[in-house]
């Protein structure tokens, strides 16, 4: 498949050329939208429409030869401009800010697809390669894709399967039965696995709170995650639920406040400190349960990225949120699936991270979480609202059976 | 009935056939075999001037040139706006020598002359005619395909300042719009919906209140290529259909053989070029 655009100007609406146009591309079996139609207010003012034609490269070229007969001709084909970053890190003036979708850009008269989709990246463009990179990481002489003219953009590709997928076009609801939502994640997962593709979870504290780190611990020993992103206080309350029996200084056993238990955790991550890493304590027996411990055990990769409200933090916490991001674009190949466990921050983060063809799962006692992922651009997420332990629990024993 | 009348069609530019001759093909109806005979066009070209002046045209001659025997089609010329001349761009090499002799020609007479982009193929009032329709504004129907560029409808309205709307001709053997469309008043054409697709048959019905519809085989007959001075309608041939029903609507018919023209594919209109025509408003009057 392949999207061309073409441009159509003058009286296209009065001589019934706009609507030849259109029948054409249908007849010949592509499809069409119009990105960006002007009508002459008057029938002396002339009218113009771009429209972006899509359809199988055998089709495409004839129709577009077809529509050139039309007055419809190609936009401009241009190679794109390149100017070489200047410093380190600094991009030139007018650099093209990328989408997290799949792109091309031009170079050299032929379309060089993107490797590596990601937002709010620069284009850099090297001998036969095309790749988005970060501004931090430019650098000087980087040679720098200026303005959007050779850059195209493909529209998400549909799920290979509606009928599965078709709940993916709804908005995010909490008025959805769950446990329909739950088996359709599951199904979603097990397609991914069969293709060969990673899983990444992504976990707040509350899925320690509400008691779901024993069964997400459960996916990660039967190999369900492939990388695991969180911070200082998911990773500390999973050791501190594990070690003391709380979380937060809360029984996750009974739901009750235990004598002292608000420095519970301040304790959990200085006995973790005293080791040296969380994977010498697990070595060392502190630490015999839980999702960390699950890590270290299956040899899943973890990122933990810090904040500043972080106590400790555990030594593993990455506390330079740059090195974090890199950090964890490492582990973003061959992931097909996020799952967004009650995380704002670090959901977000990776959502910024992760190209648009990852199917991402976000799940949320709170909407708001949910839509703002989608504001900030990954519009792939699917919401569902829900408390994230019952949604791990049923996700665990949808894939592994009750445990 | 009285048939009304165009405003345009009273000062008509000609050009004697001395150097015409079917001397290349292409149009499905030159043969290069098919001899002309010179004498017999001569006369047949006189015979349509004359016509036209007893219509009330004033007929206007420019030199023929050797090395451009169709220059005699001076319907190809260009298309005439007011001071304002766009001369033709030809897709056959055979005629694109033509094009500077008709600037040369409009350019010492007083017109401005304004052209279209070296990429766009357009065939001058062969292939546009104005319509205005009763109370409305004018609109010039371009033909496209065989001769023209449908893209320069764009570059025309931007240069006349009036609509285009591009018509495709889908019958090479009706290669220009002026084979398939007769301006004949504020209400009338004549039309040749055959030479036309689905599209452009809409257009044209949409802005023509009452059509006289030829049939393909009156379309064939160059019927349409008539030259109208006001209630005068000056044809290459008369189907006897036809001709009932331009006289019924009020018009008089003065049937003009042109046959040694049809030779090359021309008929009355495409050895005339309206001087007359404005196609918009503008600032500075005809030259005269």
């Amino acid at each position: 498949m392949g999207t061309e655009t073409i441009e159509v100007t003058g009286h296209i609406v009065d001589s019934l050329l706009l609507a030849k146009i259109l029948d054409a591309i249908l007849d010949a079996g592509c499809d069409y939208e119009i990105s960006d139609v002007r009508i002459g207010k008057t029938s002396l003012d002339p009218s113009s429409a771009r429209i972006a034609v899509t359809g199988d490269d055998g089709a495409l070229g004839p129709l577009l030869d077809e529509l050139q007969v039309h007055g419809a001709n190609r936009t401009a084909q241009v190679d794109a401009r390149l100017e070489p970053a200047e410093r380190d890190g600094v991009l030139p003036a007018g650099f093209y800010s990328t989408t997290n979708l799949a792109s091309d850009v031009r170079v050299d008269g032929t379309w060089v697809p993107v490797g590596n989709p990601e937002m709010d990246c620069a284009l850099v463009v090297v001998p036969g390669a095309a790749r988005t990179v970060p501004m931090h990481r430019v650098r000087a002489g980087d040679l720098v894709v200026v303005g959007s003219d050779a850059v195209r953009v493909h529209a998400p590709a549909r799920a290979r399967d509606t009928q599965v997928f078709e709940f993916m076009a709804s908005e995010v609801s909490s008025e959805k039965p769950k446990a329909v939502l739950v088996a359709q994640v599951a199904g979603r997962l097990r397609a991914a696995r069969e293709r060969g593709g990673r899983i990444l979870v992504v976990a707040g504290p509350a899925v320690v709170h509400t008691g779901g780190s024993t069964d997400l611990a459960r996916l990660v020993e039967a190999g369900w995650v492939d990388v695991l992103f969180a911070g200082n206080g998911f990773a500390t309350h999973d050791i501190e639920s594990n070690v003391l029996g709380t979380s937060l200084g809360v029984s996750v056993s009974e739901g009750v406040a235990t004598e002292g238990g608000h420095a519970n955790h301040i304790r959990v991550i200085n006995e973790v400190r005293r080791h040296g890493s969380i994977a010498a304590a697990v070595e060392a027996g502190i630490v015999s349960g839980g999702v960390m411990h699950a890590c270290v055990r299956k040899g899943v990769p973890f990122i933990l990225a810090g904040s500043i409200r972080d106590d400790g933090p555990l030594p593993d916490v990455m506390t330079d949120v740059v090195a974090a991001a890199d950090a964890l674009r490492k582990e973003i190949p061959g992931v097909e699936v996020a799952l967004m466990l009650a995380s704002t921050l670090h959901a977000i983060a990776t959502g910024n991270c992760l190209p648009a063809g990852v199917e991402t799962f976000c799940i949320d006692i709170n909407q708001a979480v949910v839509t703002k992922l989608a504001d900030r651009g990954s519009h792939q997420a699917l919401g569902i609202v829900t408390d994230v332990g019952l949604f791990v629990r049923q996700l665990a024993d949808e894939l592994l059976g009750p445990r | 009935m009285t048939a009304g009348t165009l405003g345009w069609g009273r000062r008509i530019l000609m050009c004697p056939p001395r150097h015409f001759g079917v001397l290349y093909e292409i149009n499905p109806w030159m043969q290069r075999e098919v001899v002309v005979e010179p004498d017999k066009a001569v006369e047949q070209w006189e015979r349509l001037g004359a016509a036209l002046r007893a219509a009330g045209a004033e007929v206007v001659e420019m030199e023929p040139r050797a090395e451009v025997p169709d220059l005699v089609f001076t319907a190809n010329a260009g298309l005439v706006n007011g001071d304002q001349f766009i001369p033709s761009h030809f897709r056959h090499p055979e005629r694109q020598a033509e094009t500077q002799v008709n600037v040369e020609w409009f350019g010492r007479h007083g017109w401005q002359v304004d052209r279209l982009p070296d990429d766009t193929d357009h065939e001058g009032a062969g292939d546009a005619l104005p319509f205005t329709p009763e109370g409305g504004r004018t609109v010039l129907l371009s033909g496209y395909s065989f001769r023209s560029d449908a893209g320069a409808a764009t570059e025309l309205a931007d240069l006349l300042g009036c609509p285009v709307r591009p018509v495709q001709l889908v019958d090479p053997r009706l290669y220009h719009l002026d084979l398939t469309f007769c301006p004949l008043d504020g209400r009338r054409a004549i039309v040749a919906p055959t030479g036309w697709d689905t599209y452009g048959r809409k257009v044209v019905e949409a802005l023509v209140p009452e059509p006289l519809v030829l049939t393909e085989d009156e379309a064939l007959s160059f019927c349409a290529n008539s030259v109208v001075v006001d209630g005068t309608v000056v044809m290459p041939a008369t189907p006897a259909r036809v001709g009932r029903q331009l006289e019924a609507w009020g018009f008089e018919v003065v049937e003009c053989r042109v046959d040694e023209f049809l030779k090359a594919g021309g008929g009355c209109r495409c050895l005339t070029l309206a001087l007359d025509v404005e196609l918009a408003k503008r600032a500075v009057s005809p030259p005269g």
